[in-house]
């Protein structure tokens, strides 16, 4: 579905003009989320997450309305998807000034591209790194 | 007018004032604080002798010099800047215009908005601020005008309470959402009591209209849960700072601020980054550089980081530019910059800075009159003494003001007047159906006699007052068992409030799709998503771009009291 070629005046917002673009990360479709099926159990909090694919056709539309940051970040986004939240909270806390040393961080960008394939974060996490060992803010 | 005029028999030593000099003493402008410039600790708007000259060197698509600094001795926020915001490809042509020239594209209406962000995005922070410069108050409102990414203004609110009472924050968040703001804000006195006053705010923004979003300022981690947990809708409080020492004594930088925003958005919440001029002169490290250089660099950190949009106009620092010759026209100029690089701006208006009402009013209009993606940041939907965010630069007293100015210039503010009778109802299905949410997930009851109180109540003086220690146990279980905005969900459909429960479902649904994720999104009370993609500013000049018109139009020429022309005794409403 990521393959779908998106013009952002015609397809956004996409919840209203291209649902059938559009599953949660557990498989359901948009129109699936009623007040009978959370009243009914059949809908969880995880049901209300945002899937890597839509992430990204959401990239594909920021970039082509001119905005490359933030499809980028979309794209680190998509490849977060995969993390729990507390993996989440803990690489950011990991990445506080001198919270970590350089081994920390690359361990980390290692456990992000060869667990979870998330090769941008990984590229992020080096790069902070990099900056950080330069400017003496690694953890001693 | 008022004046204080008190007769007292002059002591001889001291020399004989006037009268005249008396009245103006006890003006209120008086009280306002105001300090010479000292450039050598950045105590200076935006017109400092020490900030750099701007310039750049770009080899083999990296940049390698930039305003002045050889890329080793970058520090980490223009390493961030170079490698992140700035497009080294258009960097060249667009840095070989004169400062001049590019103010010139700002503000001529010929020219598209398309057509300065292709220059804007090669421009260093230097650069934007030699732009800005060259720029007076009402050419920076004729830029704005044209550069605000949304076409449609919004506004957005504080409800918050001095006692965190929950009930309180509920009734003002509805009351808020019926008079237009798309966007409320709280946050606490004592931190415990978040997840609560974040389930009210929650539940009393779709009392009064659907598809109001909310947040809850907290530090980084704890915003970042309760946004996971669907507990609040987007986040606002991720601030970054213009030096290397002032970021890290906020414990971050700019890449542990970039994996945030991408974390926000990879559980579909929307997010905002907040900074302004005056941050690090007050935490006292400014590097002897202007404050709208170093705003300018929290800006292109922010544009760097791929979110997509900042609160900006100075927020919680106003009293420091606020006291410097120029320094409103700075605020001004930092908003510009931030819709220059294509970001929501979010514009203050926000923490109070003046005693002085023509002061409140003079600070507010060059955001209003042209239109910003939220023309206030906060506007305080409670009385001053419970604003837990010290103050607004306007209150629920100012609301007819406000509805008035807007008829007055035919500026649309994005509030309107609402008769009184709508918003006690608001206020009391806001009061009843948190009631039945707190039942239903089993937390401190909320008594009849509490919904009565609030519903006729300005602040939270005349409600009484709850049982601290069993909200903060209440607050806690929530935390502990894990309660999500999809239990709230549940809870309004149980407390007989079907139609809240439909609308917060719907909120919580757009995650789903990230929609809301774009540009100065907002969502309109029929749950579509209105942002710079799909409600681009399209200001090209007179007759163009976003004018109130229509059925808006006439809803802005209601006041509390208009009478009918034909008939003065006659009142229209």
């Amino acid at each position: 579905m990521s393959d779908a070629e998106l013009d952002p005046q015609r397809d956004y917002p996409l919840a209203s003009h291209r649902p059938e673009l559009l599953r949660t990360p557990t498989g359901k479709r948009i129109d699936e989320l009623t007040m009978a099926a959370v009243l009914a159990g059949e809908v969880a909090a995880e049901d209300l997450r945002i899937a890597p694919e839509t992430l990204r056709l959401q990239a594909q539309i920021a970039d082509s309305v001119g905005r490359p940051q933030l499809g980028q970040n979309f794209r680190r986004a998509a490849e977060l998807t995969a993390l729990p939240d507390d993996k989440v909270l803990g690489i950011y806390n990991a990445l506080r000034p001198r919270a970590s040393t350089r081994q920390e961080l690359t361990a980390i960008a290692d456990e992000l591209e060869h667990d979870y394939s998330a090769t941008l974060c990984a590229r992020l996490v080096r790069e902070a790194a990099d900056v950080y060992e330069r400017r003496g803010i690694l953890a001693s | 007018m008022s004046t204080r005029s008190t007769a007292r028999p002059q002591a001889p030593a001291v020399p004989r004032r006037s009268k005249r000099t008396e009245i103006l003493e006890n003006r209120p402008v008086n009280l306002d604080g105001f300090v010479e410039e000292w450039p050598e600790v950045g105590m200076v708007a935006m017109d400092s002798p020490y900030d750099p000259r701007p310039g750049v060197r770009v080899r083999d698509g990296v940049i390698v010099e930039m305003d002045g600094r050889e890329r080793k001795d970058f520090d980490f926020l223009d390493q961030f800047i170079a490698d992140h915001a700035i497009d080294a490809e258009a960097a060249g042509r667009a840095m070989a215009l004169s400062a001049v020239e590019i103010a010139h594209l700002l503000v001529d209406p010929k020219v598209s908005r398309r057509d300065v962000l292709a220059v804007s995005c090669g421009l260093t922070p230097a650069k934007l601020l030699e732009v800005v410069k060259t720029m007076n108050v009402v050419e920076m409102m004729m830029a704005l005008q044209k550069m605000r990414a949304r076409r449609t203004p919004a506004n957005q609110g504080h409800s918050t309470s001095a006692r965190d009472n929950p009930v309180q924050v509920a009734a003002d968040a509805a009351e808020a959402g019926l008079r237009g703001f798309r966007e409320l804000e709280t946050t606490l006195g004592v931190v415990r009591y978040a997840p609560l006053v974040a389930i009210a705010l929650q539940v009393g923004a779709q009392a009064g209209k659907p598809g109001v979003l909310t947040q809850c300022a907290l530090e980084e981690a704890t915003e970042l849960e309760l946004g996971m947990r669907g507990i609040t809708g987007y986040a606002e409080t991720i601030s970054v700072y213009g030096t290397e020492a002032v970021f890290c004594d906020g414990d971050d930088t700019p890449w542990s601020k970039a994996f945030l925003a991408s974390a926000y958005a990879s559980r579909g919440i929307k997010m905002r980054f907040t900074s302004g001029t005056g941050s690090e002169v007050q935490m006292g490290n400014a590097e002897g550089r202007s404050m709208l250089y170093l705003e300018i660099r929290c800006i292109l950190v922010a544009k760097g980081a791929g979110v997509q949009g900042l609160q900006n106009g100075s927020i919680s620092c106003i009293g420091v530019p606020g006291a410097v010759p120029s320094g409103i026209r700075a605020v001004l100029a930092e908003n510009l910059v931030a819709s220059t690089v294509d970001l929501e701006c979010a514009s203050g208006n926000d923490q109070s800075f003046s005693h002085s009402d023509m002061r409140r009013t003079a600070r507010l209009m060059p955001q209003l009159l042209p239109g910003t993606d939220f023309i206030c940041s906060g506007y305080s939907a409670v009385p001053n003494y419970d604003n837990m965010f010290a103050g607004s630069n306007l209150d629920p007293e100012d609301f007819d003001d406000w509805n008035a100015i807007q008829r007055d210039l035919q500026v649309d503010g994005a509030l309107r007047h609402v008769p009184e009778a709508e918003i006690l109802a608001a206020r009391s299905r806001a009061a009843r159906a948190l009631q039945g949410v707190f039942a239903h997930l089993g937390l401190a009851p909320i008594t009849d006699r509490e919904i009565e109180a609030v519903i006729y109540s300005h602040g939270s003086k005349e409600l009484p007052p709850r049982d601290v220690l069993e909200d903060l146990k209440s607050a806690q279980s929530v935390m502990d068992r894990g309660v999500t905005g999809l239990d709230i969900v549940k809870g309004l459909e149980a407390g007989g409030f079907p139609d809240m429960a439909e609308a917060l479902l719907g909120v919580l649904r757009q995650r789903v799709s990230g929609d809301l994720l774009h540009t100065s999104a907002i969502l309109t009370p029929e749950l579509t998503t209105l942002s710079a993609v799909n409600d681009a500013n399209d200001y090209a000049g007179p007759g163009s771009g976003y004018r109130p018109s229509g059925a808006r139009w006439e809803e802005m020429k209601r006041l509390r009291h208009v009478v009918s022309a034909r008939n003065p005794e006659q009142e229209v409403g």
